[in-house]
């Protein structure tokens, strides 16, 4: 038993937290109101001031296993997901071998189980080694719960091969994610062609590369009456194709945004800082005001990390060397705090909504809420505290983020997922 | 005012230029004595570090540190074999081991000698990065133009050719907008990207380019091995639209301009055989140049400092035993 006193309860319904006590009792959120009696045995936590939130959920996790231990394993991806208040995940399958089978994610999956505190998901490949050539065993996989199938790090660069792929597995249910890029035009160096990549003497990839295939992704997914999520936008005119077309209303798409393309632009880049190379590339201004506009306006569905974790002998190469990629589970809500729910740029019910519950939605899993008789999967966050994201402090194995030794505002404080508290920092 | 490394022309203040101009007339002077080797930097090594081949730029920073009395050492590399960071991480450690005092880098990939120069206690010179820079060209290229034109100002200077993959009109650019020159750049479309510096106007019509008025036409080297895609159509096509043809040499010379080159020159593609002989072609002098700038650069770096200056890849991973397990 848990009793919550004066916190403040976010909801993605209402810009305005509710003030009130919070009781949990065997992992389920049983009432909820103010001044509420303390039960017997009941243990009390003095929230006044903080906000009491549903748990995040991040659609867009690599965890590096099996194949990159040394970069992360599902242990330490998951302990870094509860670090940042997030309960629970959705791998990608760019993994060593690919998630393009039944057996690999199987194996992946009874990992998980036994390697992580909290619900570990994953997606699975959309062609055999994510060589975008033959078809993955798609069925096979839907049999163990994957219903988002991608070869993300890769677009599936044969558009017969992406259609067929679509009317296959649209009647099983399943859905589609996009990393756009047309690799041709995309060169392999990740960094925004333009004024930037200039000045270092970098072949660009221009915003182009990615926006093509946005639009063809999302034109067949209409032509096979498909579901087609399109994966970590970074450009202006993605998030304006991706707009157009929701506008239209004839073919089902979703869309995500990461918290690093919201926050930085190509010119963090300055002398070589491998931890802002990723892939597709920071861009400009412009594109980063434009991809805040399109979170708000709800072109973007969800917030995902792209949690992308390397080594930091990987990380400390040259620019054109290291891996593309930067972590994101242990800093993601406190920088959204930090940068965007302080500042007033928009509030608690848009972060619930896009990195909590629309997330869950895409998965067709339930949605967590602050409301009496659901599950307790919940996080008390503090918005007058700080974090430091020392290395210490990050879980994950890697630390390759611009984040590393800053100071945010914000403090995720406790994590709780049903009868288990996950997470209680003091 | 004493600088660890030269990485780049945009970090150089004017003064640190003019400084460094100043001492290469210094350092040129010695050529006409007998004895020309100078004690400047006895007892100091010199390392080349060259992952691309090159024999010119090679040879005058070996001649230059030689002159000022230094040792010199080559660090073999195997150019067949693939030079990725990992590989060069692992040289560097071992250079650092040796503590030479300077290290010349030449590398395909841009920023790279910065890393070096965060790793290392030696003076790092960039002898070209990629496409990023290639400082000690920019400065015999500012030498060669001011002993033609000692103020320089106002003067004009266009360059040539493939600007997009060029380090040297990056630095050469860079270094003469610093003194005053004005450059305008003129190639194919393909090859002069639209987001190059606002200051500098792009042509991509010769005859358009010749009406701007330039005091020296400055050639880029066409990279033919360094385009992984086909930049424009033909070899006889470039030396046609962008070339110096025996038609345009008559009259550059009736006009009086200056022709430059970094080197090696491909003949019958950036200019005509005739160019050679033309006696307003500074090719050779921008040689014989970059001698005493090498020398001056040399001298005036000043090897030393923290070890390590970047101690992102010492530190060490957390071990996974501390992760707290259910
Ligand atoms: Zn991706």
């Amino acid at each position: 038993m848990l009793l919550l006193q004066n916190t403040r309860i976010a909801s993605e319904n209402s810009p305005v937290l509710l003030e009130s006590d919070v009781l949990i009792v065997e992992g389920k959120i049983q009432d909820i109101g103010s001044s509420l009696a303390i039960p017997e045995g009941a243990r009390v936590i003095d929230a006044r001031g903080r906000v009491l939130m549903p748990a995040m959920f991040d659609a867009h996790v690599h965890f590096r296993a099996p194949g990159f231990e040394n970069k992360e394993t599902i242990t330490t991806g998951s302990e870094a997901a509860i670090n940042g208040g997030v309960t629970g995940v959705v791998m990608m399958p760019n993994t060593r071998p690919a998630l393009d089978s039944a057996t690999a994610v199987d194996t992946v999956l009874e990992n998980a189980t036994h390697r992580s505190r909290i619900p570990v998901y994953t997606s699975g490949c959309v062609t055999k080694n994510r060589e975008g050539k033959e078809l993955a065993e798609i069925e096979g996989m839907r049999g163990l719960g994957v219903k988002m199938l991608t070869d993300d790090g890769d677009t599936t660069a044969d558009p017969a091969v992406l259609l067929r792929a679509m009317q296959y597995a649209t009647e099983f249910g399943m859905f589609f994610a996009s990393h756009c890029e047309v690799s041709e035009l995309a060169g392999p160096r990740a960094l925004n062609e333009g004024v930037m990549s200039y000045r270092l003497g970098i072949k660009g990839s221009p915003a182009c590369a990615e926006e093509i295939i946005i639009d063809r992704d999302i034109r067949l997914a209409r032509a096979a009456g498909a579901h087609v999520h399109i994966q970590h936008v970074s450009s202006k005119l993605g998030m304006e194709t991706i707009r157009w077309w929701k506008s239209r209303g004839d073919v089902k798409v979703t869309a995500e945004v990461t918290p690093h393309h919201l926050l930085f632009i190509d010119e963090h880049i300055g002398d070589y800082d491998t931890n802002y190379k990723m892939n597709p590339p920071l861009r400009t201004q412009a594109d980063c005001d434009a991809l805040l506009e399109g979170l708000i306006e709800g072109v973007f569905d969800l917030i995902a990390t792209d949690h992308a974790p390397h080594t930091p002998f990987e990380k400390a190469q040259d620019f054109i060397s290291a891996p593309n990629g930067i972590t994101g589970l242990d800093t993601a809500l406190v920088s959204l705090h930090h940068f965007f729910v302080e500042p007033g740029k928009f509030g608690w019910d848009l972060v619930v909504k896009r990195y909590s519950a629309e997330p869950r939605r895409l998965m067709g899993l339930p949605v967590a809420a602050i409301e009496v008789g659901q599950e307790a999967n919940c996080v008390l966050f503090d918005t007058a505290a700080e974090t430091t994201f020392t290395r210490e402090f990050m879980k994950s194995k890697s630390q390759n983020t611009p984040f590393i030794d800053q100071t945010l505002k914000g403090r995720v404080d406790l994590v709780i997922l049903g009868t288990e508290i996950l997470l209680e920092r003091e | 005012m004493a600088r660890k490394d030269l990485l780049d022309i945009a970090s150089l203040h004017r003064e640190e230029i003019e400084f460094l101009l100043d001492q290469s007339t210094s350092f040129k002077k010695l050529f006409t004595r007998s004895v020309k080797k100078i004690p400047a930097l006895e007892g100091k090594s010199v390392l080349m570090l060259f992952y691309e081949a090159s024999t010119r730029t090679h040879s005058s920073f070996e001649v230059a540190a030689k002159r000022l009395s230094a040792e010199v050492t080559n660090f073999n590399i195997d150019h067949s074999s693939i030079t990725k960071g990992e590989s060069v991480r692992e040289t560097i450690e071992t250079l650092q081991a040796m503590r030479t005092d300077y290290i010349v880098v030449r590398h395909g990939h841009s920023g790279l000698p910065g890393m070096i120069a965060r790793q290392t206690t030696a003076s790092v010179i960039n002898a070209g990065d990629g496409a990023h820079a290639h400082p000690t060209q920019a400065l015999l290229d500012a030498f060669t133009i001011k002993e033609k034109f000692p103020d320089p100002r106002g003067k004009r200077v266009l360059i040539i050719g493939d600007i997009l993959h060029s380090r040297v009109a990056r630095s050469t650019s860079t270094l003469l907008q610093k003194l005053g020159v004005e450059v305008a750049y003129l190639g194919p479309g393909s090859l002069v990207p639209k987001y190059g510096p606002a200051t500098i106007p792009r042509f991509t019509d010769y005859e358009a380019a010749m009406a701007w008025a330039p005091d020296v036409v400055y050639l880029l080297r066409v990279q033919l091995e360094r385009q992984d895609v086909q930049f424009f159509p033909s070899v006889r096509e470039y030396h046609r639209v962008y070339g110096i043809t025996n038609t345009r040499l008559a009259e550059i010379s009736d006009r009086g301009l200056y022709i430059m080159h970094p080197g090696p020159v491909n003949r019958g593609v950036e200019l005509c055989d005739a160019v050679m002989d033309y006696e307003r072609s500074l090719i050779t002098n921008q040689v014989e140049n970059g001698i005493s700038v090498r020398m001056a650069v040399l001298d005036w770096l000043t090897p030393g400092g923290e070890f390590p200056r970047q101690e992102a890849y010492a530190t060490p991973q957390r071990a996974s035993s501390t992760v707290i397990m259910p």
